[in-house]
């Protein structure tokens, strides 16, 4: 894919949410390429969730750019944005709260399209029910109504909603974290194959590694705000640097309880103490703006990490 | 459904002859009766006359059920405060006064707390919510003769706007309706406010911005119709507690209601009396409570009872 001659479907630009004297988001630099997918995995806390809802500008940031499609869209209205809400869509977590309780699931379905003026009533219907044939539901639960459908299902119906549309990105904020194991692979699964169909970019959020490699190309996470590590998916897995990345590695679950790896989750206070010190030899070749406090640096080719580089190491 | 409505309605049969025990044991087990409360005392040959008429001599469970005999057949007797007519006459035009202006209270009353609620709940945190907020726990806390009190103050004395009180013109109306709005405006307001509250910080809220539906839509279609469940269903009993009259608005804007009976007639011993009004009373909230359970199962598909929806 020439994937370096068009613009990334969705790119931010240092972006940065303050609330008073915290900052909660802290210069984050995302780009989403077509078609491939960016999981954004740290705990809870550590700001992936508020940089999923600036990207969709459902939060509006302090500072830093969004751009979608190479559109700059971050100044702009909420009313001149709305053409481009077609391109950018989301599924959250809790599938029973992300539906209307009062709507049926052809109307949750069609709704995004008659907010966007297509299609009259009849086609719209039509539209609706198609999808949820697309999601593995059939034609037959558009008059059901959210509460007869199981968390899988409903997700589904999320998933059709967002993609409705025809979206070039999807910000998916923890879309499994609910769910069984089986229907969790089950809604990967769905996720992968509409992402084949659809050209379409992710934009991932979870702290559930097992699914992030499965469907990631890249990895970024987060801490309390800032990136402290993000390179391609197996590098991550294989290769993380940071010692943050790797007790979040350490803590997926392994079925064998005989592999049974020793847990070494650290503190806050320990992550802080043991941000990585770099030679500037370790690294590859780049400008040094300020080397007391803590920057991401090039290891190998795309794979980055948080670091203090000085001479002494 | 219609067998829901069934069971809920023989239930409401039981409870309403369960309440009309407990009233008529308590009412007569209060001491004294009808006869005693004069200053004069009557002589007791002629008080065992009268209450002889009055099948008052008889064992209590045979006055309960010949009472309920004559309820069954809709004749509530004659109240012994007004010999010259009969129960159901008094009541009929007694409760004019009171339904109309308790009935309005709550008409005006629940609307505007509505709308109060929704202006805090969308502005949350500003002024507006603040004032608002703080209307709503005034309406809640002040007694309502105290508002009744600074209603005819200000607007009757210091304003001279409307008249101090009396039933009649309708200009007279205005301030009882205003005392009587006060607690159903409050309650609505913050029934409103945490109900939108609750709704707009659903996801599905938040999936709805982000397909780019506008912020005024969003509240109509959607968080206003999810709101409403909890706010319909409060309306039929407030409406039977408040149209059914308060003695104190009856008494401070000498409203000629039902109100003032409830305490006479206790007062008095006036048995026929109190023992309608008190069933009336629990008829009606009875039904309220049937007919609110029945429009929140209508209006919330998640209960919507047994069947397939159409």
């Amino acid at each position: 894919m020439n994937a370096m001659a068009e613009a990334p479907a969705l790119e931010l630009k240092g972006i940065t949410k303050r609330y008073d004297a915290q900052t909660v988001v802290d210069r984050v630099d995302l780009r989403v390429h077509r078609n491939a997918t960016v999981a954004l995995v740290g705990e809870s806390g550590s700001g992936k969730t508020t940089t999923g809802l600036m990207a969709l500008r459902l939060i509006e940031p302090s500072d830093g750019r969004i751009i979608l499609g190479g559109e700059d869209v971050t100044r702009l209205s909420q009313k001149d944005l709305r053409p481009f809400r077609r391109r950018m869509q989301v599924v959250f977590q809790d599938s029973y709260a992300s539906l209307d309780p009062m709507m049926t699931l052809g109307e949750i379905i069609a709704e995004p399209l008659s907010i966007h003026g297509i299609g009259t009533r009849a086609e719209r219907g039509e539209q609706a029910r198609a999808w949820l044939g697309k999601v593995g539901l059939d034609g037959s639960y558009a008059t059901r109504y959210p509460h007869e459908l199981s968390g899988g299902q409903r997700q589904r119906v999320s998933v059709a909603r967002a993609l409705i549309l025809g979206p070039s990105v999807l910000v998916a904020d923890e879309p499994t974290s609910a769910l069984d194991v089986s229907v969790k692979a089950q809604i990967v699964n769905l996720l992968q194959d509409l992402q084949a169909d659809m050209g379409l970019s992710m934009l991932f959020i979870s702290h559930d590694l097992s699914v992030v490699r499965s469907l990631a190309d890249e990895v970024v996470v987060m801490l309390r705000g800032r990136v402290v590590e993000r390179g391609p998916t197996e590098r991550i897995f294989t290769h993380a640097h940071h010692p943050y990345t790797r007790s979040l590695l350490d803590a997926v679950p392994v079925i064998d309880p005989k592999a049974r790896r020793r847990r070494s989750f650290l503190s806050a206070a320990e992550i802080s103490a043991a941000t990585p010190r770099l030679r500037p030899a370790d690294i590859e070749p780049q400008p040094l703006l300020d080397t007391a406090d803590p920057q991401l640096v090039a290891l190998v080719g795309s794979h980055f990490v948080e670091a203090i580089v000085s001479e002494r190491g | 459904m219609l067998s829901f409505i069934i069971r809920r309605t023989l239930s409401m049969l039981a409870t309403f002859i369960v309440v009309s025990i407990v009233i008529f044991l308590m009412m007569h087990s209060i001491p004294g009766g009808p006869f005693d409360g004069y200053d004069m005392p009557l002589p007791d040959n002629i008080k065992a006359r009268l209450m002889a008429d009055l099948g008052l001599d008889k064992p209590l469970w045979e006055q309960y059920l010949r009472y309920m005999w004559g309820v069954f057949r809709l004749d509530f007797g004659v109240p012994y405060q007004s010999p010259g007519e009969t129960v159901m006459g008094l009541i009929a035009h007694a409760w004019v006064p009171s339904l109309v202006l308790g009935g309005l209270g709550v008409l005006i009353g629940a609307p505007l707390g509505i709308l109060l609620g929704m202006a805090a709940a969308l502005k949350r945190n500003s002024w507006i919510d603040y004032v608002a907020s703080t209307i709503a726990t005034l309406g809640l806390t002040i007694p309502v003769f105290v508002i009744s009190t600074l209603l005819i103050l200000v607007f009757a004395v210091w304003l001279k706007w409307t008249p101090a009180s009396g039933w009649g013109e309708p200009k007279r109306w205005i301030l009882p309706i205003a005392a009587y709005a006060a607690v159903p405006m409050a309650t609505y307001a913050r029934y409103a406010r945490s109900a939108m509250l609750d709704t707009l910080n659903k996801p599905f809220v938040t999936v709805l911005r982000a397909k780019g539906l506008s912020e005024r839509r969003i509240v109509f279609q959607h968080v206003l119709r999810n709101s409403a469940i909890p706010m319909i269903t409060i309306f039929l009993p407030m409406f039977v507690g408040i149209a059914t009259g308060s003695i104190f608005v009856e008494k401070i804007f000498r409203v000629p209601g039902l109100g003032a009976y409830f305490v006479s007639s206790i007062e008095k011993r006036d048995y026929p009396l109190e023992m309608a009004l008190m069933l009336l009373i629990s008829a009606l909230f009875c039904i309220s409570y049937l007919v609110s359970d029945v429009l929140y199962a209508l209006l919330n598909p998640r209960i919507r009872l047994g069947g397939k929806d159409t």
